[in-house]
């Protein structure tokens, strides 16, 4: 069993995602991470072996290269494909309850902005370690935030901005959010937010890139359960 | 008797210590002013008071009239084409009231809609009966594209579909360019002029927004990922479109010669905030060898100075835009990651002429105080001026919710300079 979830990793890794994909060429017409994660669960590997064993190290893998600058958005992009080739297979489990996340996260693009690649870079990235993510998409009011805060309270949030246009919708998001929800946590990100602009709008926390957003949601659940 | 701006660029963009700082709003897509700082620029020095005529509407960049352009005292004029980014030709000009209630005037062709949500939605050469290729969001100042990419069949994928936006220039376009520069030739500016078509795999472009039904990869995420997945094809794209790009130089300087002194090549944006989007080795695989056909071309056969925009933290690809022949660097994102002025000036600043970096967008020109925009401009023409090698302007285009208090602080700072 440890051989195919190495490969699983592997996969996710190198951007592997199905027999069909012709990338990586070294890998062609070799299984992908799709295949490979029904062939894990039809010979019995349970969804939390395969989530914590495989795909949650391998992403880790891939936000720390990508913190390093030793791989690119494009290579980030492609792990998150085979990453989310493989998801697909575990979520019947997760609905049934027969396999559990760390958590919920919400992100989405501030009101106003309809940027999405870091959002999405982001979103990919906390999928993979272990989250459920609900992804509210680009210009999204805090009417829109709160309203699935009502079904997720206990989630955290992401916002993201690219704009200086835009930044200050995130300041009325955040503060919208901590009126009703004093103590959801807020994580902040997008090129102009830093960690000042977090600290003055009252946000929890500001990651520069995906893997600093993915460690401050696993922080938060090793400070829940200690 | 004092130079003139055409001269004073001429010695900065030739590394030669101009007599002043040479001084750039409003020439290109990413040197621009938004329209709402146009119309209290006008207001400011006392000009006519008339609707700001939108000369790039997907950033709703105004135009600099010579009027404004003398109060400001700038150097460069900015010739663009005779169609925009949603292939609508900017004639026919037109009064609109904007979301934020400015007045401006839009291309006779530009047709828009509003969504339930009060957005914006604007349509390709203007045409309501297709899907909407971008969309300002009510709360928003500019378009951003809609991508309308279809299923992606890598067996039946071809070139030619992203290559439908690329063509030979017309005798339209020509005779277009060529009252453009007839116009101002006689001022005693520089001028650059966006030709268009020469820009590899641009992500503002990818979308195919003047393209009715685009083909292809139009999704910017999927063309991020092709530069890794369909390398043959990013290739066979860059060189096909590369030899359209010099035969429409060709045509242009067999017409119009050393008329202009600079051209717009490339807003492809290598740099995120901390990092670049490709490693130098596969800028060299994939991009160097169809800018270096380009910049060599113009090089070999022109006096012009080609110009190469990007954002973000790409010191570690200066060397390799160098060697693919650009001169111009733009908009030298100073508060990104390794872009420090004082090792960027010192590494290549007898090799590139730094376009940009006057004050950092992001921060100290959005948020700072009056005081600190001067501190800012005043250090970086003192860094980035010395011996030449220098175009002022603002980090990319001065947006329009930046403190008018700033954007005039900026403006005594050059004052005092020159």
């Amino acid at each position: 069993m440890k051989d195919i979830l190495d490969k699983i990793a592997l996969c996710v890794e190198v951007g592997k995602i199905n027999k069909l994909s012709a990338y990586p060429p070294n890998m062609k017409g070799q299984e992908g991470a799709d295949e490979l994660t029904k062939r894990a669960l039809d010979a019995g590997c349970s969804p939390k072996e395969i989530l914590d064993t495989a795909l949650v190290p391998a992403m880790a893998i891939i936000g720390n290269k990508f913190s390093r600058n030793e791989i690119y958005v494009p290579q980030m992009l492609l792990s998150a494909r085979a990453m989310s080739s493989a998801m697909v297979h575990l979520k019947p489990f997760f609905i049934t309850g027969q396999a559990v996340r760390k958590g919920t996260f919400i992100i989405g693009t501030v009101k106003g902005d309809l940027h999405d690649i870091g959002k999405n870079l982001v979103a990919m990235m906390i999928e993979g370690s272990g989250w459920e993510v609900i992804d509210l998409g680009v210009d999204i009011s805090s009417a829109k935030f709160l309203k699935a805060l009502e079904e997720k309270p206990d989630a955290i949030v992401g916002l993201s901005a690219l704009l200086t246009t835009t930044m200050e919708n995130m300041k009325t998001i955040v503060s919208d959010i901590k009126e009703k929800h004093i103590n959801t946590k807020i994580i902040v990100g997008g090129a102009p937010v830093t960690q000042e602009y977090c600290v003055k709008i009252g946000a929890d926390h500001y990651s520069q890139d995906p893997q600093g957003a993915v460690d401050y949601l696993n922080q938060l659940v090793n400070n829940r359960t200690h | 008797m004092a130079n003139t701006s055409r001269q004073n660029f001429l010695d900065t963009v030739n590394h030669r210590q101009p007599e002043k700082v040479v001084v750039d709003f409003g020439s290109t897509g990413v040197t621009g002013i938004h329209a709402l700082i146009v119309e209290k620029l006008r207001n400011y020095y006392g000009l006519e008071q008339k609707p700001v005529k939108i000369i790039e509407p997907y950033q709703m960049l105004g135009e600099i009239d010579p009027d404004l352009i003398a109060a400001m005292d700038i150097d460069v004029i900015g010739l663009i084409g005779l169609k925009n980014m949603f292939g609508i030709a900017n004639d026919d000009w037109k009064q609109h009231r904007t979301i934020w209630g400015q007045e401006v005037l839009l291309p006779g062709n530009f047709n828009y809609t509003c969504n339930a949500n009060g957005d914006v939605l604007i349509y390709p050469e203007g045409d309501t009966s297709v899907s909407p290729c971008g969309m300002m969001p009510k709360s928003g100042y500019f378009f951003d594209a809609i991508e309308r990419q279809g299923p992606i069949d890598d067996s039946t994928l071809t070139v030619d579909d992203n290559l439908e936006e690329y063509s030979l220039l017309t005798e339209d376009e020509l005779s277009y360019w060529g009252k453009l520069i007839d116009h101002f030739e006689d001022s005693d500016k520089a001028l650059i002029a966006s030709l268009g078509g020469t820009g590899l795999g641009d992500v503002a472009f990818i979308p195919g927004l003047s393209l009715r039904h685009p083909k292809g990869i139009r999704s910017v995420s999927e063309w991020y990922l092709s530069t890794l997945i369909r390398e043959d094809f990013v290739k066979e794209l860059f060189d096909r479109q590369t030899d359209i790009a010099i035969e429409n130089l060709k045509q242009f300087f067999s017409l119009f010669g050393n008329r202009i002194n600079a051209v717009y090549i490339c807003g492809t944006d290598f740099g995120t905030q901390t990092s670049t989007f490709c490693s130098p080795e596969a800028f060299d695989n994939l991009w160097l060898p169809y800018y270096k056909k380009v910049n060599d071309w113009i090089h070999s056969n022109t006096e012009w100075k080609t110009f190469k925009h990007s954002c973000g933290a790409i010191e570690k690809l200066i060397p390799n835009f160098t060697e693919s022949g650009f001169d111009i660097l733009n908009p030298v994102q100073i508060n990104a990651a390794g872009m420090d002025p004082v090792n960027l000036k010192k590494k290549y600043g007898d090799k590139v002429v730094f376009w940009g970096g006057g004050v950092d967008t992001q921060n100290t020109f959005a948020f700072g105080t009056p005081q600190e925009v001067k501190d800012q401009v005043k250090r970086q023409c003192e860094i980035l001026n010395e011996n030449g090698g220098f175009v002022f302007n603002t980090v990319h285009n001065i947006q329009a919710n930046v403190p008018f208090e700033n954007v005039i602080a900026m403006l005594e700072a050059l004052h005092e300079l020159r």
